[in-house]
C-alpha cells in the first residue's frame, strides 16, 4: 500500500504512471482515473502533468520563426525551424537566439522542459503590423513589432522582452494568474523577474552587475529613456515629453487604483518587481540561484489565478523557510523586501 | 462626429489616445463609427480574449456627435475588421495625439 501525508492508496503512484504511459486502452483509463482521485485527495497540481505523458513529449528545444511581413495576420511565413540555416536578417536571428536563451535558462535553472513542460515548440512571428510598437503573447506564440523608428525600435532586440513574453507563456501553464488588478500585475512582475534573469544568466551576471532594467534599447534615440521598466528603481525608466513619465510606482503607498490597462497591471508591477530586486541584492551571488527559486517555486507550485501582493508575498515568505530554513537569512531577505515596498508579512500558513 | 480612440496596454503600458472629426475620414471607414453611434456595436473587452494572452492591446472607442456620446470597450483579438481599419486610420492620420 502506498502512504503519503496519511493518504493512502493500493495502487502505487508510479504504478499508475506507469500504466499510462505503456498500458492498452483501458488499462490507460482506470490509471488516469486512479491518478485523477489521488490527485483530488491531495489537492495538488500534478495531474496536468501527467497528462502531459500521455500524449509526446520532446526533449529537446524546438523553434521556429514566422514573418508576418508587416501584416497582422498570424503566424506568417515560416522564416526558419530549428536547426535550419540562418537566414531572414537580425530580427530573425533575435528572435531565434533569444528564445532559445530563454529556453535554455529555464532548463539549465529550473529543469523546465519549455513553456509547458512537455517541450512545447516555441514559435515566434517577427515584422508583425506595420510600425507595430508592441510585442506580446497571444497564449500559443510570441509576437514582435519593428516599432515605428520615432518611439520604439524593433522588439526583438531586447533579450529580457524574448524572456518576458516567453515567461507568460509559463505563468499560463502554471498559476494562471488572471490578467487583472494585483494579479495582473503579479503575472506582469513575473514576466519581468524571469525575463530579467535570463538575461543575466546569458551574461553570467551577478545581481549587483545587472541593470535591473526591462527593455533596455528598445526606445530611439529620440526618446528620453532608459527602458520600459525598472526593477531597481520603479518610475525612473523614462521621462519623455512625448510618451510621458515612467507612471509604475515603488511603494504600496503610491499604488494606483485604476481601470485602465486592466487595472493597472504594467502600472503596479513596479511593486513586486522592487521586492524581487531587494531580495536579489540582499541575497547576492546570481540571482537565479536563490530568489529566482524561490520565486519559481511560487509560480509553479504556489500561487493561484487570484493571488495579490500579500499572498505572494506570504507565499515566498514560506518558501524561503522550507528551503533555506526558519529565521534563515533569505527569509529574513523576503520578508525585509517585501517590507520595504509597503507589505508587512505577519502570519504565513 | 469626434471619433475618439484610446489605446492601453501592451508592453510598453503606455495609453495613447487619437481623435479625429469624422469629416476627415474616408466615408467607407466610417460606417464602424456610425454603427457605434447608432448603439449598434456592444463592449467586449474581455470576450475573445485568449487564454493566457498578454501584453495586448486594449480599445476604447468613442463617437462624440453633438450632445450624444457613444463608447465601447474591445481587444485587439475581438476588434473586428470594421473597427479594426478605422482604428489604424485615426492612429496614423490623427494630429491630436496624447499620451499618459
Amino acid at each position: 500500500m502506498n502512504c503519503k501525508n496519511q493518504t493512502c492508496f493500493i495502487i502505487p503512484e508510479y504504478v499508475n504512471k506507469k500504466i499510462v504511459e505503456k498500458g492498452t486502452k483501458k488499462q490507460k483509463e482506470h490509471a488516469w482515473k486512479n491518478l485523477i482521485l489521488t490527485e483530488q485527495l491531495r489537492g495538488r497540481r500534478l495531474v496536468t502533468g501527467l497528462m502531459s505523458s500521455m500524449f509526446s513529449i520532446s526533449n529537446r528545444l524546438d523553434r521556429t520563426i514566422f514573418d508576418a511581413q508587416n501584416t497582422e495576420t498570424l503566424p506568417g511565413t515560416l522564416v526558419r525551424h530549428e536547426g535550419g540555416k540562418a537566414k531572414g536578417g537580425k530580427t530573425v536571428t533575435e528572435a531565434y537566439d533569444y528564445s532559445g536563451s530563454t529556453y535554455t535558462f529555464f532548463k539549465d535553472i529550473f529543469k523546465r522542459n519549455s513553456i509547458d513542460t512537455r517541450g512545447m515548440r516555441l514559435d515566434s512571428t517577427v515584422h508583425y503590423g506595420e510600425d507595430y510598437n508592441n510585442a506580446f503573447w497571444n497564449g500559443t506564440q510570441m509576437v514582435y513589432g519593428d516599432g515605428d523608428g520615432e518611439i520604439f525600435q524593433r522588439f526583438t532586440k531586447s533579450i529580457d522582452v524574448i524572456g518576458h513574453e516567453l515567461s507568460h507563456g509559463v505563468t499560463q501553464y502554471e498559476a494562471a494568474l488572471e490578467y487583472e488588478g494585483q494579479a495582473g500585475a503579479l503575472n506582469e512582475s513575473f514576466s519581468d523577474v524571469f525575463g530579467s534573469l535570463v538575461k543575466q544568466y546569458s551574461l553570467k551576471q551577478r545581481a549587483e552587475k545587472a541593470d535591473w532594467l526591462i527593455g533596455s534599447g528598445l526606445f530611439t534615440s529620440k526618446v528620453k529613456g532608459a527602458a520600459l521598466r525598472s526593477m531597481k528603481e520603479p518610475g525612473t525608466a523614462y521621462d519623455d515629453p512625448t510618451i510621458g513619465k515612467d507612471p509604475q510606482p515603488n511603494h504600496m503607498k503610491y499604488y494606483v487604483n485604476t481601470t485602465s490597462d486592466n487595472g493597472g497591471v504594467h502600472i503596479n508591477s513596479g511593486i513586486p518587481n522592487r521586492a524581487f530586486y531587494l531580495t536579489a541584492m540582499d541575497l547576492g551571488g546570481y540571482a537565479w540561484e536563490k530568489a529566482g527559486k524561490i520565486w519559481y517555486i511560487a509560480l509553479t507550485e504556489r500561487l493561484r489565478e487570484r493571488t495579490n501582493f500579500q499572498k505572494a508575498a506570504n507565499v515566498t515568505y514560506a518558501i524561503a523557510s522550507n528551503l533555506y530554513g526558519e529565521g534563515s537569512h533569505e527569509q529574513k531577505a523576503v520578508k525585509s523586501a517585501w517590507y520595504q515596498v509597503g507589505i508587512n508579512i505577519k502570519a504565513v500558513k | 462626429m469626434i471619433i475618439r480612440v484610446e489605446r492601453e496596454g501592451g508592453i510598453a503600458g503606455i495609453p495613447i489616445s487619437n481623435e479625429m472629426d469624422s469629416k476627415d475620414v474616408p466615408s467607407d471607414l466610417l460606417r464602424a463609427a456610425k454603427k457605434i453611434a447608432d448603439g449598434k456595436k456592444s463592449s467586449s473587452p474581455l470576450k475573445s480574449l485568449p487564454k493566457g494572452a498578454a501584453d495586448h492591446y486594449t480599445y476604447k472607442i468613442s463617437v462624440q456627435d453633438g450632445g450624444n456620446r457613444s463608447v465601447i470597450e474591445c481587444n485587439q483579438f475581438n476588434i473586428g475588421d470594421d473597427l479594426r481599419s478605422l482604428v489604424k486610420y485615426v492612429e496614423k492620420n490623427s494630429k491630436q495625439k496624447k499620451t499618459n
